[in-house]
């Protein structure tokens, strides 16, 4: 029986804010000691108050308005209640009636199909503190006690809700990384799946023969793309599998387990927590006036979707071109600025999407830590293009600019190429010298038993490496021939 | 002359003329503490050392020709559910009995930075639930006025000290009465500001929108030199307004009645107010009238048939918020257990005491879904209905008189025979709470017994400048409350 799925994602998205939510530790993290960003209010010390962080505001504004949300004044805080270690205030301060951002949408794109998701809302929240269990698995069962860091607890998060209009893993992949792409382009978040500063939760259900939703599972603990992808096929399979065998589904939350590559139950949902929901009174209502909203609307860049049309359009490029080099705002930003420097859209964009590409990939590096600067990429094209150098000296004098972070021209004379063309008189010299030094292979030419032309593109290479590549292969070709026919 | 029966005014004066120093003007006080407090109990830490610092300090800074500011060396206590650094603040539990914070609560910086020398911590009701100051792990205080009567509470502690000599000012909190009912019960003056005036950082909550923080005092000037300390914008508090204050000083020491209107409450069963208080309040009228306001009477029906049942629902729901922080596992009183759930249950259990339990209890099924709607959101309607009216009624009248407790001080142990009538009790105060109004308890005289008649007066929001005008032209006519002497006066030590 043929059942469709019906996702939805809530994703959080860490800010990048200098400090936390509601209180003025540092939000740098990672790597940091345990219990050493914390303070008196992010501990929930007695007769604190919190105090909300300007800049994740508008943070949370930039995104929402990426997302075509619109967004509203005087929004509150909730208090949402719950015993447990990582959370010292016993409560989590959410939005939950009124989300600062809603009624959004994120156009999509898979193999090629456009697609429109809906966001319901993006709301402003703290996050817990986390706690680490010292068993071999990292898992609380069998440990004797736990651990708890307080670093994380308050950093500035925002929820990010979608409708239930993913019909399929590949669309919930090509929403999270829409996302992903966005809040990097606005610089509201590092959205990094790895390391948690973009968390998703996936909604998941088969819809019933007659239309209806069926049951939704919650899967957490999704750490890439790729886990996503797999933990929503197994999660499909697994609910149809249950269906067909005339089972029921639980309402529940599962934790995908990436290892054995299978979700587990962590929790039902069967007696729905109350979470007693109610107004934060220690906050003031959160002002987004109209003309603060205009201001940051103005502040805005261009939205990776723009760019992507605008490269297609401007520079001729193919659409999965421009969305290559559309993908990270830094190398969008790299490929202007090497056209800039005189070097044609389209050649610029091979020898990113490849050259760069690889070296990067080879150094793990992103185009910001590269030291071969667009404009030196630039100028290195354009005298491929002017035929001062050919392309493979071109692809030898990058790595030489790479590995040793010289400029072009330190570059080139490393390289020993004297740019400007060969002359007639210097290419003539190096073929007749190639052919003195291996007689054997012009005589085969010569008298037509090269029938593959193997001995031929032998002589040729060696040309070409007489010359350092500089000569025009073409040419080459044309003086080796009259050369060996005459 | 005996320093401790001096006012603040008096004090800062005298330390600022060198008539006498800051560490003699401490001493004196101390010595009444020790004099008194083995009756009274109102003082459940004295941090003599740290104040013999501070006031060597401030008699420096005046032999150096530097100002220590218009408190000059006057001595003062808070409740001890004001976070003060280094000194253990309790809120007379035992969940807190051991924890001592590693900061002050913004109020207590404001006074020592108006100069004034911190003594030390009041006795107050567990967690600041409650009227009598008998729920303490600290044991009762004691009414200096009666010692077989309550001192009232929350703040029953900070009251009792001023008015047995303890300090000029002690600064107490006030959610529903708790700073203005035990005045009244121990016949000194206490305000609650209008909510937003003082800042709450560093004041253990009770309820976030209604706790604010307010002075205890003798007379309505040191009232003012308090209110002008300590009402002040917090970049801590986002709850505390930015608005630039009047002097409050300068407010009450004005011509306050002349051409003002004042409203008394009427629509309420006046007998079930104690005589002496329905007195008290006609007496109050009578000077306002002799002064040249123009009285009128008010009704406020909504607010006197539905305040206490929605002040119990709005505060109980909070505090069940606020106070699930105390799980025993960063601070306060902690007990083992099998689960964390366990420990949790075990340190709460064991750790509260029954009234604040009872408390967490009832607030806990306020929010709970299915009660939230039926209970919590009518009562934060009613909330708003009652702001409204008391809105209504200040676009006509400047200040309103009415009673602050239906009773005289109880007898000690009267919450174990009767608590609905201690909640009851709550009538006439807790609504300035719910709209955020300033209210001051106000000495009228004393009866035969010499048991304290105080009324309240309220005033418009953020009319605290206006109100302590009123007050102040009040006083100058009635007189202002004496020390109390604990040791001749009642006779019944139990």
């Amino acid at each position: 029986m043929k059942r469709n799925t019906v996702i939805g994602l809530e994703i959080h998205l860490q800010l990048k804010t200098r400090t936390k939510l509601f209180c003025r530790c540092s939000t740098d993290y990672i790597g940091a000691t345990p219990n050493t960003n914390v303070c008196p209010i992010c501990l929930a010390v007695p007769g604190t108050l919190p105090l909300l962080n300007e800049r994740a505001v508008e943070l949370a504004i930039r995104m929402g308005l990426g997302l075509h949300c619109s967004i509203n004044d005087n929004t509150r805080f909730h208090r949402k209640h719950y015993f447990y270690a990582d959370l010292p205030k016993a409560y989590q301060i959410t939005q939950y009636e009124h989300a600062i951002a809603v009624g959004g949408y994120l156009d999509i794109n898979t193999g090629g199909a456009a697609k429109r998701i809906r966001i319901h809302h993006l709301h402003l929240e703290e996050d817990a503190g986390k706690l680490v269990h010292p068993t071999s698995d990292g898992r609380l069962t069998g440990a004797a006690y736990s651990l708890v860091d307080y670093n994380r607890g308050g950093m500035p998060l925002s929820e990010i809700v979608s409708e239930p209009d993913i019909s399929s893993p590949a669309e919930a992949v090509a929403y999270i990384a829409q996302v992903r792409q966005l809040a990097r382009y606005l610089d509201v978040s590092d959205g990094e799946m790895e390391s948690g500063s973009l968390r998703a939760d996936l909604n998941i259900s088969l819809s019933n023969p007659d239309g209806s939703l069926g049951t939704r599972v919650e899967i957490k603990n999704v750490n890439s793309l790729k886990s996503a992808e797999r933990a929503l096929e197994y999660e499909i399979s697994r609910q149809n599998r249950v269906l067909d065998e005339g089972g029921t589904l639980l309402q529940e939350t599962r934790l995908w387990d990436d290892a054995s590559g299978v979700t587990r139950s962590m929790r039902s949902k069967e007696g729905v927590r109350d979470y007693r929901y109610y107004l934060e009174m220690d906050l003031a209502p959160i002002a987004a006036k109209p003309d603060y909203v205009e201001k940051i609307r103005l502040g805005l860049p261009e939205m990776p979707w723009e760019k992507r049309e605008r490269f297609a359009k401007a520079y001729g490029l193919s659409q999965e071109e421009s969305a290559q080099l559309t993908e990270q705002r830094e190398i969008a930003d790299y490929f202007e600025a090497c056209v800039a420097a005189k070097a044609p859209p389209s050649k610029a964009s091979n020898w990113i999407r490849t050259e760069v590409q690889r070296m990067l990939n080879e150094r793990g590096i992103g185009i910001g830590d590269f030291c071969v600067s667009a404009q030196q990429l630039g100028r290195l094209i354009a005298k491929i293009e002017d035929k001062e150098i050919s392309n493979t000296q071109a692809k030898d004098a990058l790595t030489v600019m790479a590995n040793r972070g010289t400029g072009l021209d330190e570059a080139l004379k490393i390289c020993g190429i004297s740019c400007g063309r060969l002359t007639k008189e210097e290419l003539e010299a190096a073929v007749r010298k190639v052919l003195a030094e291996e007689p054997a292979a012009a005589e085969a030419v010569r008298s037509g038993q090269d029938k593959k032309g193997s001995k031929f593109k032998f002589l040729m290479g060696l040309v070409m490496k007489e010359t350092r590549g500089s000569a025009d292969p073409a040419e080459v070709a044309g003086l080796l021939g009259s050369l060996l026919n005459g | 002359m005996e320093i401790y029966r001096l006012s603040a005014k008096e004090i800062a004066r005298g330390v600022r003329s060198g008539k006498f120093s800051a560490v003699e003007a401490l001493s004196a006080h101390i010595a009444r503490i020790k004099e008194c407090d083995g009756t009274v109990n109102a003082v459940v830490t004295l941090a003599e050392e740290e104040a013999y610092r501070r006031a060597r300090d401030i008699d420096a800074m005046i032999a150096r020709n530097e100002d220590p500011g218009p408190l000059a060396g006057v001595p003062f206590l808070v409740k001890d559910n004001f976070c003060t650094n280094g000194i253990r603040t309790t809120c007379c539990s035992k969940m807190l009995i051991d924890w001592v914070p590693c900061y002050d609560a913004t109020p207590v910086r404001n006074m020592r930075d108006a100069g004034a020398v911190l003594m030390g911590k009041t006795n107050m009701d567990e967690f600041a639930m409650g009227s009598t100051t008998e729920s303490s792990v600290f044991g009762p205080t004691l009414n200096p006025r009666d010692i077989g009567r309550v001192p009232g509470g929350s703040s029953g502690g900070s009251a009792a000290a001023v008015a047995a000599g303890y300090c000029p000012i002690a600064l107490g909190s006030d959610t529903g009465g708790s700073i203005r009912q035990p005045s009244a019960f121990c016949g000194v003056q206490g305000m609650k500001p209008s909510y937003g005036q003082v800042s709450r950082y560093g004041i253990v909550a009770y309820v976030s929108s209604l706790d604010q923080v307010g002075p205890i005092t003798r007379n309505i000037d040191d009232m003012a030199a308090a209110m002008d300390a300590l009402a002040k914008a917090d970049e801590n508090d986002s709850t505390c307004d930015a608005y630039a204050r009047p002097s409050f000083s300068r407010a009450a020491a004005a011509e306050g009645m002349r051409g003002k209107k004042i409203a008394v409450l009427s629509g309420f069963d006046r007998s079930s107010v104690d005589v002496p208080l329905i007195e008290a309040m006609d007496r109050a009228a009578g000077v306002c009238r002799d002064l040249g306001a123009e009285i009128v009477t008010a009704d406020l029906p909504i607010t006197m048939k539905h305040g206490v049942a929605c002040y119990y629902m709005i505060a109980l729901g909070d505090a069940s918020s606020k106070l699930a922080c105390y799980d025993g596992m960063r601070y306060g009183f902690h007990a083992d257990g099998k689960t964390l759930s366990e420990m949790y249950k075990k340190s709460r259990n064991l750790g509260f005491g029954d009234e604040v339990r009872r408390r967490i209890l009832i607030g806990t099924c306020v929010l709970t879904r299915g009660y939230y709607d039926n209970y919590y959101v009518p009562a934060t309607k009613v909330r708003r209905m009652i702001a409204d009216e008391y809105a209504a009624l200040f676009a006509e009248a400047d200040a309103l008189i009415c009673p602050i407790s239906p009773a005289l001080p109880y007898r000690r142990g009267l919450v174990e025979e009767d608590p609905v009538r201690i909640y009851l009790g709550d009538a006439f105060s807790s609504t300035a709470n719910l709209a955020g109004l300033p209210s001051i308890s106000l000495n009228m005289g004393f009866t035969p017994e010499g048991l304290p008649a105080n009324i309240q007066l309220m005033g418009p929001r953020y009319g605290d400048a206006g109100l302590l005008s009123i007050a102040s032209a009040i006083e100058r006519q009635v007189g202002s409350p004496d020390i109390a002497d604990p040791s001749a006066k009642g006779g019944r030590k139990q």
